[in-house]
Parts: C-alpha cells; sequence; structure tokens
C-alpha cells in the first residue's frame, strides 16, 4: 500500500471520528494532530486501535507517541514500516 | 421490537427475586451496620449461577446473554434487601471476571474463571488512585520491567472487595509520559510479596460489600500475571468498564421497582386527615414521578443489552443509561423518604437505607460528569 493510499483512508477515519463537521481541506498531510490536541490520549488509544485492525499490524507502547503520530505523513510513515516489515 | 423477555428469561429472574428475597436479607439491618460481607450470600448466589452469567460454560459459568444477565441482576435487586452484596458481585464480574475472559490467556482464563465462577474466589479491581480517579490514565502506579519480570510500586483506594478477595485486577503505568498507552494490566493473587492491604474504607451506602486500600510495594509479578498486551491495559480497563457501564445498574433498577411499589402499598394504607395519603396529589405525583422513572430507567438499560446481544456498539447508550438510571435512583430512594415521612428516615422502616446506597451509582463506573463527556464525545460535539 502507498504512503497516499494510507493517508487517504487515514484521513478519512479522523475527519469522520475526530473533526465531524470540519472542511476536509482544513487537515492536511502536516496538519499536527496530538500536540494541538486534536487528538488527545483516549483519541490517540482509539486511532491505534484503528490502525492496527486496518492495517493488520502491531504497534509498540513507544511507538504511540506525538512524535510517531503528530501527522498523517508520521502515521502513513509508521504504517508502512510496519507493513514492509511484515 | 420486543419488549417481553421469553419464558426462560422471566423464570430466570423470577428464581432470582426468590433467591434474593428468601435466602439474602436476613439481619439486614444489623449487618449493614456493621459493615458486615455475607460470604453466605456469596456462596448462594454463586450456587445459583449468578457469578458464572456471562462467562462460558467451558469455564465454569452459563454463558448467558446480556439480556438474561441483566434481568437475573433486575430480579435480585428487586428480591433483596442487600445492595452491597450485589455491588459486590458486580464489581467482581464486571471488572475482574469480564477482563479475564476478554484478554486472558487460555492459562489465565482456565486458573481464573472457574473459581471466579463457583464463588470459591473473590476478585476486586485497582484502578484508582488518590490523584488519579476521573482522570484515571494519570495514575502513578509504577510497573518496571526488571529481567523479564514487572515490579509493582504504587497505591490503589475504593478497591470493592479488597479485604475479602482471593484476585486482583491491578492497573499501572510503565511510563506516565505515554498516558493510556503506558499502561499495563496484572492479574496478581493474594499474599504475592509485595502486595498488601492498606486502610479499610468506610462508606456512606453498600456497607455490606467490603472495600480498602491496596498497596504494592516492591510486588514482583511473573509476565504471565500480564492481562493483554504489554501498554495496553487500557484497552482492557476500557473494556471492563464498558460492560460495568451497560450492566452495572440492573440490579439498582430491580431496587426502584421494589420502592415503588412499597410506595404504593404505604400510600394506600396510611391515612392523615382521615384519608389515605395517596389521595393528596403531592403524594401520588412523586410515586407517579417515581413510575416513569422506573419505566424509562428498564427501557434504557434493556436497550443496552439488546445492542450488546447483537454485538453492536454500546457506549453511548451505556452511558446514558448510566446517567439516567443513577439520577432516577437517587431521586428515587429520596423520594421514597418522603412518602414515608419521619418513619422512613427511621432505619427500622429499611427505606433510608437504598437512598445511602444509590448516591454511589453516581459516583462509581464514571461519575455522572464523565457520562455525560463519554455521551458529548459520541455526539461529536
Ligand atoms: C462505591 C464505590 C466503589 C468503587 N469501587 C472501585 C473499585 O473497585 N476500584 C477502583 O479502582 N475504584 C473504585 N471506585 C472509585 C471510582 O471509580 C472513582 O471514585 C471515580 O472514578 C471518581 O474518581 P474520584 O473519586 O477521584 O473523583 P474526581 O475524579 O476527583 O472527581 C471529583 C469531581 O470532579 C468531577 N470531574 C472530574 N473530572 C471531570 C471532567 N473531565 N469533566 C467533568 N467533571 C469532572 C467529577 O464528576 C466529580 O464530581 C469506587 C467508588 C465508589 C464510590
Amino acid at each position: 500500500m502507498s504512503p497516499e493510499e494510507i493517508k487517504s483512508t487515514v484521513r478519512t477515519h479522523i475527519l469522520a471520528e475526530f473533526l465531524p463537521g470540519e472542511d476536509p481541506a482544513a487537515l492536511t498531510d502536516s496538519t499536527p494532530l496530538v500536540s494541538t490536541g486534536i487528538l488527545d490520549s483516549i483519541a490517540v488509544l482509539g486511532l491505534v486501535t484503528y490502525l492496527e485492525s486496518k492495517f493488520g499490524i502491531t504497534l509498540e507502547a513507544h511507538e504511540t507517541d506525538a512524535q510517531h503520530l503528530n501527522t498523517l505523513t508520521d502515521i502513513a510513515r509508521l504504517v508502512q514500516s510496519k507493513l514492509s516489515a511484515a | 421490537m420486543e419488549f417481553e423477555l421469553t419464558e426462560a428469561q422471566q423464570a430466570l429472574q423470577d428464581a432470582a427475586v426468590r433467591l434474593a428475597r428468601d435466602e439474602l436479607c436476613d439481619d439486614m439491618i444489623q449487618r449493614d451496620a456493621e459493615r458486615r460481607f455475607s460470604r453466605e450470600g456469596w456462596k448462594k448466589c454463586a450456587e445459583f449461577g449468578v457469578q458464572g452469567l456471562p462467562i462460558p460454560e467451558e469455564y465454569g459459568g452459563s454463558g448467558a446473554d446480556p439480556i438474561t444477565t441483566i434481568a437475573v441482576m433486575e430480579g435480585l435487586g428487586y428480591g433483596g434487601k442487600d445492595s452491597g452484596l450485589i455491588f459486590s458481585i458486580n464489581a467482581h464480574l464486571w471488572t475482574n471476571s469480564i477482563p479475564i475472559l476478554k484478554y486472558g490467556t487460555d492459562e489465565q482464563k482456565r486458573r481464573y474463571l472457574p473459581p471466579l465462577c463457583d464463588g470459591s474466589m473473590i476478585g476486586a479491581n485497582g484502578v484508582s488512585e488518590p490523584d488519579a480517579g476521573s482522570d484515571v490514565f494519570s495514575m502513578r502506579t509504577r510497573v518496571e520491567k526488571r529481567r523479564g519480570e514487572y515490579v509493582l510500586n504504587g497505591a490503589k483506594i475504593f478497591v470493592t472487595n479488597a479485604p475479602v478477595a482471593d484476585v486482583f485486577a491491578v492497573y499501572g503505568t510503565m511510563d506516565p509520559r505515554l498516558g493510556p498507552m503506558g499502561i499495563c494490566a496484572f492479574m496478581i493473587e493474594k499474599g504475592a510479596p509485595g502486595l498488601r492491604l492498606g486502610k479499610p474504607m468506610d462508606k456512606m451506602g453498600l456497607r455490606t460489600s467490603p472495600m480498602s486500600e491496596l498497596i504494592l510495594e516492591e510486588c514482583v509479578v511473573p509476565e504471565s500475571a500480564r492481562l493483554g498486551r504489554e501498554g495496553r491495559g487500557a484497552e482492557v480497563f476500557n473494556c471492563s468498564m464498558a460492560w460495568e457501564r451497560a450492566c452495572i445498574l440492573a440490579s439498582c433498577v430491580g431496587v426502584m421497582r421494589r420502592q415503588l411499589e412499597q410506595c404504593i402499598q404505604y400510600a394506600r394504607t396510611r391515612k392523615q386527615f382521615n384519608q389515605p395519603i395517596g389521595k393528596f396529589q403531592s403524594v401520588a405525583n412523586r410515586i407517579v414521578d417515581m413510575k416513569v422513572r422506573y419505566e424509562t430507567a428498564r427501557l434504557l438499560i434493556y436497550k443496552v443489552g439488546a445492542l450488546m446481544c447483537q454485538n453492536r456498539s454500546a457506549d453511548m447508550d451505556a452511558a446514558m443509561a448510566k446517567l439516567y438510571v443513577s439520577d432516577s435512583f437517587v431521586k428515587s430512594s429520596l423520594d421514597a423518604v418522603q412518602i414515608h415521612g419521619g418513619s422512613g428516615y427511621m432505619t427500622e422502616m429499611e427505606v433510608e437505607r437504598d437512598l445511602r446506597d444509590s448516591v454511589g451509582s453516581m459516583l462509581y463506573s464514571g461519575t455522572s460528569d464523565i457520562q455525560r463527556n463519554i455521551i458529548a464525545r459520541g455526539l461529536r460535539i
């Protein structure tokens, strides 16, 4: 799966779950999600569970911080590294 | 849409009412005053199958569906008076047995579930801390990994069943900076080195349900004691809360029905100004409000049960049920005291105890404010 496909899938999920009513254009590949509070800690838990079941990957606790999940680009990079390691 | 229990569910609920009425009410005023837990009552409930209701047969339960489970709990609340005992069973089921069932390894399930079902083991759940209540994932109990084992240090409060428990679901963090993603869950048995009970905690109500602090000092547990994945204890906790929110107030709905019937009876027979007090509109209206609350509460609880039976998400409905039923239970309990006048305030009448027992429902399993937050989140506000 290409980074663009991963970003598009996750973007749709984040818009529906965490940013309902927002202009989709406002969520760019580099919009900070964790550091701005768009995703609070409970939402991060939900997102991690979603990523694992959607992409069939396993994330470790240290991979679920802002450094790895802050933007769609970060998320796509993490997911892709997991997919290619599998 | 079907609003009736099946014949089999109704028969089981009737049997639960009889069990509670005939076997669980002994010496209630005294036991409440002495804060005495009934191990005999616990065993009788286990013999009936209460502790094994939602647990599959292969692990010693009966594999009842959520509606059947709710029906039995409602029956126990309606027939009985020992809300503390039923509360203890609820804590045992939803925050100990269910997480083991959903996240336990086969070995953990085989070790714990059969004795938790047959009443020979009692379960408890240690998550709350002095500085981590509603914001539970800010807990400070530390989990360190040393040579393949885990070492826990910290203190838990408000641990229902702790003084009588044999096995504890305990949560700690590997790194507070990770928030929910740093949490680990463990099953720790009574007598484990470094695990001890702290101060017993006395309560306003539910006094026959024992509670204490739980202290962990260099408590070393093997990797096999971990419940769920490392760093994913928040999922285990959320799962137990989802079940608890959905089912813990079913018995309270039963109590609301008992209160209603008792108040109708009292309003018909107690006379003032040469007429039954029920003829005064103020008294009748209070009973009408109790009836509407009871019916609404029941619908909400069973709707959650129906959603769970269909394996559909019930998070928001469970939060709505928890919020509404607890609020209604407190209001109806206060109305019951009011309707009984001065006698209702006296211990002997056994009306005031329900009021004391009811208040905790707005606090445990997430306070009413937290339920509102969950509903608002569900509405994506
Ligand atoms: C009878 C009983 C049994 C219990 N059994 C157990 C048990 O077995 N194991 C266990 O671990 N714990 C148990 N608890 C603890 C229970 O889970 C906590 O009491 C509960 O989560 C609230 O935490 P707190 O008491 O620290 O209150 P706080 O979190 O300090 O809340 C204080 C007030 O602030 C409000 N508040 C806090 N945060 C918010 C927010 N974000 N939005 C709006 N309002 C907010 C609350 O609603 C409340 O009114 C039990 C409690 C009771 C009463």
